[in-house]
């Protein structure tokens, strides 16, 4: 019997003006009955290509000189589009990476089952809306009835993920690619779906193709793992062997770069000289303000919560973790914290007390600087690197000597080339992006600068480089860190101490010993275990096992 | 559709309508003389213009007129015109009727040409079709209304003489005569309609086509025409919904010229001989009334627009 999915000695161009470029290069895989296969690669490495290729969803600069990708023995590079379309959500089907856009908006989410059930399984619409619901109970979706006729933004990400993975298997297809299924999900939400992809797929006999960019995560979902470089499959081994005895380079490189708990990189914690350098003290933020309809007819609808009397402290020169997931308030106090949200309780920089936006002087601003996320939106893109850099010192000041010589230190100070002072950001990759917004934060020589998820964006081995250099410019300069970040293995190998939020509150605040020892929260126990950890053998989620059941949505202390 | 939504947008509606009325209320007070100046001339007497200030409440506070006047409004009483001594409000609804009339025509037959154009323009995007779409759209974008009332007039009335050049006959009395009036108004509004509402489908469907749900629509395996009129289409018309309704204020006011040239005496028409004849009930008249029906046609679309995408009554 053939594998489910052949692809031999595939190759894959894209025409442009300036000659073809490899996407793929000869790729091999197979793929059996009730098997799955992890693909693990790093953005560009051309993964997402593949999957493209064999959904037969290329654009039109694409070229094939060569190769074969066959579907139970059948040849799907010579089918006409209307064969493809007949087998498209039929035999083969796919799960994306967020569930947020993936589904249309504007129709009820059992809709989007149902007509697939009409199209392939020639259903009327009521056997389907019927089967659609079974499908819905059967990924765990409560209330199927009731989801079915609901529209996606009345959905939680977690439960729209559900849809897309119903909708996949609703025709039994042979075969199901999940390109990066979990990535735009919370830690727990992402480990539920994680558990349902087991259970489907020890229940049915599909044969999956898992895309991700995780490494450790894709150890632990698949039975064996394909890494790709550059358009090539560089290895392809057993997910047990894959961390415990790897052979290419790459791999080896890759699974270097993947933050492992147990690794320590930053220093010892420094020792409190009894004045905190920062202080929150009930610090809380609202959002939104209530319609004046709503004041008129006396209903003042209750605001929305960003940060609930949130109190903590970072000592000079420490490294404060502060984890959990979207909409817990990690970002929203980081923006009470540089002024960009009103908030009341207060802040005490350095034992001065900072009560509200209009106590931010030049001098605090000056010492509290920021980091973002996507360093696309923070860095003006018609400015050259050199103005970008030019404008904390012109503000600041405080550098001595000409200003292209200050530049020119700063992205040193980074590792960057000094005539990128020339550049634009868009010629710059997302890590070296990332550098240029670090260094422009580090301009003012601040004494805390707040990371706001600045490494989430970037493959693993670039930001394994820029936490590196991150703890360079902390062990010389002496700056103290207030590192948001969803990625719990990554702050347990730098903070000194980590703050859990959930839905606004700091539910706990605890020492990295401590974390090791165990937390006492229910939530932060939670977190830690939703998360799969790098290392070989220990795995914590095993394929067929079925899920632990819901973890209760209120963690309420 | 939530009720506190309706509600929301009823008291909007309402809102906006007072103001309006307010608006037009002070304009005209502010004009320099008064209506019984006007009435009279600038040489009568002050006996005769006292007499007449009295029988028209002149004399009283302001807010008490304002409040006389919507209250007649209110009970469909817009006031006697200084021009012809007759009732206003009827007047302003005949002429409102004969707008809607070429309203109504000029944006179905929009709708007829301008959605199948601009959907035919996005799906071959870069294609000879959607330049070719694109060129004759800019080229109604560009022409002035009485260049092609001119040119249409010309070319239909003047040389082939198919049309009636100007005029208006009512649909009771004559409809395939009244229809035949119609046409070139039509057709000259429309034009410029057209351009605008066509390039608006294509560039919001071509956005629509290149989001993630339309590329999980057609890797599901849907036809394609399954997944541009359900998925595409609905999407990518939503925006259209309020073009078309502000395009309902363009061809009730601002189609004087078009109403000029073909002789049609809709409201835009008889506002302007309002205005001349510096009628003030008729113009007060005219403005609200084409300020009412502006409003409630636009909260007719922003109903349509939250029954069609159900995440805008959370707003």
């Amino acid at each position: 019997m053939p594998p489910v999915l052949e692809i031999s000695n595939y190759t894959l161009d894209y025409a442009s003006p300036r000659g073809d470029a490899r996407a793929l290069d000869a790729i091999d895989l197979a793929i059996g009955r009730g098997e799955a296969l992890g693909l693990v690669g790093e953005s560009g490495s051309g993964k997402t290509s593949l999957a493209w290729a064999i959904m037969r969803y290329l654009p039109g600069n694409a070229r094939e000189p060569g190769g074969s990708i066959k579907l139970s023995g059948e040849e799907l590079t010579t089918k006409t589009p209307a064969e493809i379309a007949a087998l498209r959500g039929r035999r083969i089907g796919m799960v994306f990476q967020d569930p947020g856009t993936s589904l249309n908006p504007t129709l009820p989410l059992g809709e989007q089952l149902a007509e697939v059930l009409v199209r392939h399984r020639a259903l009327t619409r009521r056997q389907a809306w019927a089967e659609g619901e079974a499908m819905f109970a059967r990924v765990g979706l409560k209330q199927p009835a009731q989801m079915m006729r609901r529209y996606p933004h009345e959905a939680s990400g977690g439960e729209k993920q559900r849809v897309v993975i119903a909708t996949a298997f609703a025709c039994n297809p042979e075969c199901i690619l999940f390109d990066e299924p979990t990535t735009a999900l919370d830690v727990i939400t992402a480990r539920q779906i994680l558990d349902l992809f087991a259970e489907l797929q020890a229940e049915t006999s599909v044969a999956s193709l898992y895309i991700s960019h995780d490494l450790a995560l894709v150890a632990q979902v698949a039975h064996r793992v394909a890494v790709i470089h550059r358009g090539r499959i560089v290895e392809q081994r057993t997910a047990a062997g894959i961390f415990t005895n790897p052979r290419n380079d790459y791999t080896k490189r890759l699974i270097a770069a993947v933050p492992d708990p147990g690794r320590r990189l930053s220093g010892a914690a420094p020792i409190p000289s009894g004045v905190p350098l920062v202080e929150a003290r009930a610090v809380s933020v609202h959002y939104g303000r209530t319609s004046r309809l709503a004041t008129f007819f006396g209903r003042a609808r209750e605001r929305v919560v960003g940060n609930r009397a949130v109190s903590l402290s970072v000592d000079p020169g420490e490294i404060l973790g502060i984890v959990g997931e979207s909409g817990s308030g990690k970002s929203t106090l980081a923006k009470a914290l540089t002024g960009l949200n009103p908030f009341t309780g207060e802040i005490r920089f350095d034992g001065r007390r900072i009560g509200g936006i209009a106590d931010m002087d030049k001098a605090y601003r000056r010492n509290v600087q920021i980091v973002f996320q996507h360093p696309d939106a923070s860095l003006n893109p018609r400015q050259r690197i050199a103005e970008i850099l030019s404008r904390p010192l012109a503000l600041y000041g405080g550098q001595d000597g000409p200003r292209d010589m200050a530049v020119a230190r700063l992205l040193e100070q980074v590792h960057l080339p000094a005539d990128y002072a020339r550049r634009y950001p868009h010629e710059l990759s997302g890590g070296e992006k990332q550098r240029v917004a670090i260094a422009r934060a580090f301009a003012s020589k601040p004494r805390l600068v707040i990371c706001d998820e600045i490494t989430s964006a970037l493959d693993v081995s670039v930001q394994a480089s820029v936490v590196e250099l991150l703890l360079d410019l902390q062990r010389r300069h002496g700056t103290a860190y207030l590192f948001i970040t969803h990625d719990i293995n990554l702050v347990r190998q730098i903070a000194h101490r980590i703050a859990v939020m959930y839905r606004g509150d700091l539910v706990e605040l605890l020492d990295i010993e401590q974390l090791e020892a165990g937390p006492r929260h229910r939530y932060t126990r939670a977190l830690i275990e939703a998360v799969p950890r790098p290392v070989g053998g220990t795995t914590n989620i095993t394929i067929g096992r079925h899920s632990p059941g819901p973890i209760p949505g209120g963690f309420d202390k | 559709m939530s009720l506190s939504y309706l509600l929301k947008r009823c008291g909007l509606t309402a809102y906006t309508l007072i103001v309006v009325s307010l608006i037009v209320f002070a304009v005209t007070q502010v004009l320099p003389g008064d209506a019984a100046t006007m009435l009279l001339g600038e040489n009568a007497t002050p006996a005769a213009l006292a007499a007449v200030r009295d029988r028209l409440g002149l004399d009283a506070p302001i807010w008490v007129q304002y409040g006389h006047w919507l209250g007649g409004v209110l009970q469909g009483d817009f006031g006697t015109s200084l021009r012809t001594g007759q009732a206003v409000g009827p007047v302003m609804v005949e002429a409102l009727g004969r707008s809607l009339l070429l309203a109504v025509l000029a944006i179905g037959f929009m709708l007829s040409l301008a959605l199948p154009l601009g959907i035919l323009a996005a799906v071959r995007r870069g294609r000879a079709a959607d330049l070719l779409v694109g060129f004759v759209s800019y080229i109604g974008v560009s022409l002035p209304e009485f260049v092609t009332a001119t040119l249409f007039g010309l070319l239909f009335a003047d040389w082939l003489q198919w049309l009636p050049a100007t005029g208006y006959v009512p649909m009771t009395e004559n409809p395939a005569s009244s229809l035949a009036h119609l046409v070139l108004p039509v057709l000259t509004v429309s034009v410029m309609l057209i351009a605008h509402v066509s390039r608006m489908v294509r560039s919001e469907l071509v956005d629509v086509l290149h989001t993630d749900y339309i590329r999980a629509a057609r890797l599901k395996g849907l036809s394609a025409r399954a997944v541009l009129l359900k998925h595409g289409l609905r999407n990518a018309l939503l925006p259209t919904i309020t073009i078309v309704a502000l395009d309902v204020g363009y061809l009730l006011g601002g189609v004087i010229v078009v109403e000029e040239i073909f002789a049609l005496p809709g409201i835009g028409r008889q506002l302007i001989v309002a205005i001349e004849a510096r009628d003030l009930p008729a113009i007060q008249a005219g403005a609200l009334i084409m300020a009412a029906t502006y409003s409630v046609v636009n909260f007719a679309a922003d109903v349509a627009y939250a029954w069609l995408d159900k995440r805008i009554q959370y707003d």
